[in-house]
This record gives structure tokens, sequence and C-alpha cells, in this order.
């Protein structure tokens, strides 16, 4: 890697530290995984679940049939399946929140002149800028999700290892939306319409994740409508499942809505490339 | 587009009949920014660009950057196509109001921008107390930028400009913002840069600061250039080098007054002032023979001394062709 792409890194990294992003996103993800560990009491007698208290109530099931060494291992990997779909979202949310306005900051006159007047090319300035951010989205998401996978497993003594296949969901999925970020940022230099657009699409696919439900109910040509929208707009919502099941027992049945996002984001990163490199600054 | 043109290996920046639109040409509402400009700098030359607000210098100065593509022509800097991304790593550049990331460092500023530039590490390292001394920024080298005045940051940001030892510098109002002392340390850094081989390509409002430092300027109007060369051939008079101030007119016969051309100031005392159209000491030995052989009493003559802000009005004024 040259030193130009390690220099806008760190500078990155360094800007996102200066204005307590990280600091902030580490305390959040810290608080949360205090929640989990107190909030969350197992009791383990000889690898059998004898006690489950959420907030000191006691919601041991008592009306089932279930063996009670697998019924722990049931709760717990429920719990994590339901903890690793909840920091999906709390992620992707704060993190595009806190990330959004670092980019329109480099882009600002007065910075993006002695930017993009060094030796590199555009596209290596906005990789090298994109990199920084997904890293530290990367390092506290490894640092949330880890924390509730150890602090679990200690407590419960079951290690489910796909547990921690949440991680790179989470980021790509971060990483898909910060793609429409950069986008709107490098064509509107706003790093609020950047948010407004972002957080729209991202509740725009809970209304086109029912599509099941809700196509049905439309008449043509609207229906077609809909459902254009719906193959186009990155599945945020409908990957919440794909997150729960990776973390959970459940097999993934359904990759689509995570590849066609992945592709909605690699789609829409190269326009932003392809505009930030013919613009005049 | 013409890539056939291969500059001489003395010139640093070469700029070939470049012009820019802003929007479409064809629509009215397009911004001509640009015309048909062409211009040279060589090696080691201290290069002023001068004009007044909106006559195209930022975007001269942009495409020189790679930061604006032309819509037509070529502009290179050591023979390198500004569009390509190569052509800046000879160049340092200080924007006119630059904003700096304020939790940074003097120091940290100039090892990041120097990442940037492509330098290695050990070598910025090593040039940081030494460009920090150079603009006397040393003891403010650990102190947060937001704690800076405009003056440091306009110094910081030189010492940002030179921290990949560039062979072209491009300044924008480097001293705006700066005190007196402080103007003076720059301007003793830009002869120091032209010494040392070093090319500057200045871009200021300061004319008076432009006449001092730059050993050629080009005056840029409505996006094209309206006279380039040395300062001496821009302030060079037409009318004449001398004033005459004579005690009265009244004894001036009819074939002086000629040479003497037109009164140009009378005061109340009535000395009379002349702007002859002569530049030569021998022609003004003989006005003033002529003038003591006909009892006009010489009060002063003086060398007329034009400085570039006067040329300067002069060529604003002047019709266009």
């Amino acid at each position: 890697m040259s030193p130009t792409y390690i220099g806008l890194v760190r500078l990155t990294f360094r800007e996102l530290w200066a204005r307590w992003v990280t600091l902030g996103l580490f305390i959040v993800s810290t608080l949360a995984w205090l929640m989990v560990t107190f909030a969350l009491n197992i009791d383990v007698v000889e690898g059998s679940l004898a006690g489950f208290r959420v907030f000191g109530d006691d919601v041991m099931p008592t009306d089932v049939d279930t063996d009670p060494s697998d019924l722990l291992n049931t709760i717990v990997v429920t719990i994590q399946a339901a903890v690793a779909g909840a920091a999906y979202w709390v992620a992707a949310l704060l993190g595009l929140f806190a990330t959004g306005p670092i980019l329109a900051s480099s882009l600002e006159p007065g910075r993006s002149g002695l930017l993009f007047s060094k030796p590199a090319k555009r596209s290596t300035i906005l990789n090298a800028h994109t990199t920084g951010v997904v890293l530290v989205a990367a390092l506290i998401t490894v640092y949330l999700l880890g924390m509730v996978f150890l602090v679990m497993s200690l407590k419960s003594g079951i290690w489910n290892f796909r547990f921690l296949l949440a991680i790179p969901l989470v980021v790509t999925m971060f990483s898909v939306m910060y793609s429409v970020m950069v986008l709107v940022t490098v064509i509107s230099r706003s790093s609020a319409l950047s948010l407004i657009i972002t957080y729209g699409l991202i509740f725009s696919s809970i209304v086109l994740a029912a599509k099941d439900e809700i196509a049905p109910q439309i008449t043509l040509p609207w229906r077609n409508v809909y459902l254009g929208f719906y193959h186009v707009i990155p599945k945020f919502a409908e990957v919440t499942r794909t997150v729960a099941q990776l973390a959970g027992i459940e097999p993934v049945n359904n990759l689509y809505p995570l590849a066609s996002s992945v592709a909605f984001g690699l789609f829409v990163y190269t326009v932003a490339v392809f505009v930030l490199k013919r613009q005049d600054l | 587009m013409n890539t056939s043109y291969i500059p001489g290996p003395d010139v640093s920046i070469q700029v070939d009949s470049v012009s820019k639109f802003f929007g479409s040409p064809h629509k009215s509402s397009s911004v001509h920014a640009l015309d048909d400009v062409s211009l040279t700098v060589t090696k080691g030359e201290v290069f002023g660009l001068l004009g007044p607000n909106g006559a195209g210098k930022t975007t001269l100065v942009k495409i020189l950057l790679g930061l604006v593509t032309q819509s037509s022509g070529n502009a290179s800097i050591r023979g390198i196509d500004t569009r390509k991304f190569e052509a800046r790593k000879p160049i340092g550049f200080l924007a006119e109001n630059h904003r700096f990331p304020g939790f940074l460092t003097g120091a940290q500023l100039l090892m990041y921008y120097g990442q940037l530039s492509g330098v290695d590490r050990s070598y910025i390292k090593k040039r940081i107390p030494v460009l920090l001394d150079q603009v006397n920024m040393a003891k403010w080298a650990n102190t947060r930028i937001k704690k800076y005045s405009k003056g440091m940051m306009q110094r910081l940001g030189l010492a940002q400009a030179l921290i990949n030892d560039p062979d072209v510098v491009f300044l924008d109002e480097p001293t705006d913002g700066v005190d007196p002392v402080g103007r003076l340390e720059i301007r003793r850094i830009l002869n120091w840069l032209g010494d040392q081989g070093t090319t500057v390509f200045l871009n200021s409002h300061l004319l008076s600061e432009v006449e001092q430092v730059c050993d050629r300027v080009a005056i840029l109007n409505n996006g094209a250039v309206l006279a380039e060369g040395s300062i001496s051939d821009l302030t060079k008079t037409t009318t004449g080098t001398y004033t005459i101030s004579v005690a009265g007119s009244a004894n001036i016969p009819q074939s002086l007054q000629t040479v003497l051309g037109e009164i140009q100031d009378r005061s109340s005392s009535g000395i009379v002032r002349f702007n002859p159209a002569i530049s030569d000491r021998e022609s003004l030995n003989q006005l003033i023979d002529s003038l003591r052989a006909h009892a006009v009493p010489i009060e002063s003559i003086s060398r007329v001394r034009r400085s570039l802000e006067d040329s300067f009005i002069d060529l604003l004024d002047s019709p266009v062709d």
C-alpha cells in the first residue's frame, strides 16, 4: 500500500477519533454488552439450565417438554440471534449517523483543494477514506459482538461460534448503506441530505420486506413498480433475518437479500467514484 | 486534444490555449472563465498571476493542480499533463482560505500531509523541525491548529506546501492575514526558493508584494491574459520617464511647450509640473539647457517610477480591442 493511501486511512481514523465518533461508539457498545452481562442471569447446573432471569425476573420456561440441556442451548442461541439482530440495526444507524459528516467536511472548500491536489487519484482518496470509516465500524462491531459472545459463552458454557458470523454481515451492510451516503455527499456536499436519503432507504426496506403480504394487494402496474423498488433498493430489513439465522442455529435459506444489497452498494459506490472523478472541485 | 507538445527542459509550467467553460458553452447561462490562455513559467522563476476578482486566476490555478478540467487546450507541469495525477508529484500548494483539521498539531499536520504527498515518514520526521523553524513556527509544533492565529495558519500552510521538497510551489495569497514581520519572512522564503531553483507560482492581490518578489507576472482579466512580462517591462512608461516642475509657465516658448507636453499639475504657489515625452538622459539635459536659456526657473526634476499597481490599473482601464 502506498504512503498516500496509508496516510489517508490514518487521517480518517484520526478525524473519527478527534470528533469523538470512535469513543462514542465504543462507550455505547460497552454499555450494550454490560447490559447483556447484567440483564441475563443464567444458572447452569451440570450442563443443564437450572434458572434463567432477565433483569431479575424469573423467565425460566416451565411448561416445555424439552430436555434442560437442549433448552439451555436454545435459549442462549435465541438470545444471541436477537442480540445480533439488534446490534445490526444499532451499529448501522448509529455508525452512519456518526460517520456521515466526515466525508462532507473533507469535501468542503478549503480542505478539498489541499486534499485533491496531492499526487493521488481521486478514486484512491475516496477509497482510503471509505476504508478508514469501514475499519472503524468493523472494529466497533468486533468489540461489541465479540464481548457479547464472550460474556454469554462464559456464563452459559455454550460456545456458539456461528454467532461471530454476524460480524462480517453487519460490516457488509454498513458498507452498503455507507456507499449511499458517499454518493449523495459527493453529489450534494450535504451530510444532512445523505443521512436523510440513507435512512429513508433503510426505513423503506421495512415496507419492501413485507412484499409477500403487500404485493398481492396492489393492482398492476403499481405492483411492478413496488416489486421493482424491492429488487433495486438494498434489503436492509430483510438482511436482519439473515443475521439472526447466521447467529442462531437456523439454516440461511435465502441469500438474495444480501447479495442484491451488496450489488447495489458496489454499483452506487462505483457511480460515486465516477462522479467524483469528473467533478470540478 | 493536442498531445504532441513537448516543453523544453527548463519549462516548469506550460499553459497552451486553455479555455474553460462552466456549464455548456452553448447555453447563455454558462460562464466563460478562461479564454485561450497561454503562458510559460520556467524553472526557478517566481511568477505572479494578477487580476481582479473573477478574472479567472483561481480557475487557472485549479486547472494546473488538476482540481478543474479545462474545456480545451493543454496544461502541463514539468511536461506532464495536469489531468494526470503524476503531474502533482513535484508540486506543493497553499490554498487561499485553507482549512486544516483543527484537531491536529502543526507537526502532525505536516506528517499527515507529507504522507499524502507520497513522502517517506522517516524523511518527513527529519524535515518537520527544519520547515517549522524556517517559517518561525518551531515553538508551536505541538500546539493544536485550532489555537493558531490566521498568520500562524498561513505560515504552517507554507511549511505544508514545502513538506515534499517540491519543484513547483503554488501559493494563493500566502501573506493573507500575516503581520508585516511575517510577510517579510515569507518574502524571504519565496526569494530563497527561487534561488534554490524552485518555481514559485504566486497568486496575490497585493501588487506591491508581487512587485517585490516576482521575476515575471501575467495579468488576467475576464479570463484572458492582458499582459505578460517582467516587472520592468510592465512598469515601463510610454509617455516619459521624468517629471519637471517649474516656477510658472509664462516664459516657456511654444517650441519647448511641445516637448514638455500638457501641464500635469499646477500648485497654488504657481509651481507647474510637466511629464515630458523624453526617456533618456541626453534629451533631459538638452531640455534643461533650453529651459535655463529661456530663464525658466526649475523647481525639481524627478525620475518617474510607475508602480505595478499603476500599470495594472491602466491595463484594466484600457479599452478591449
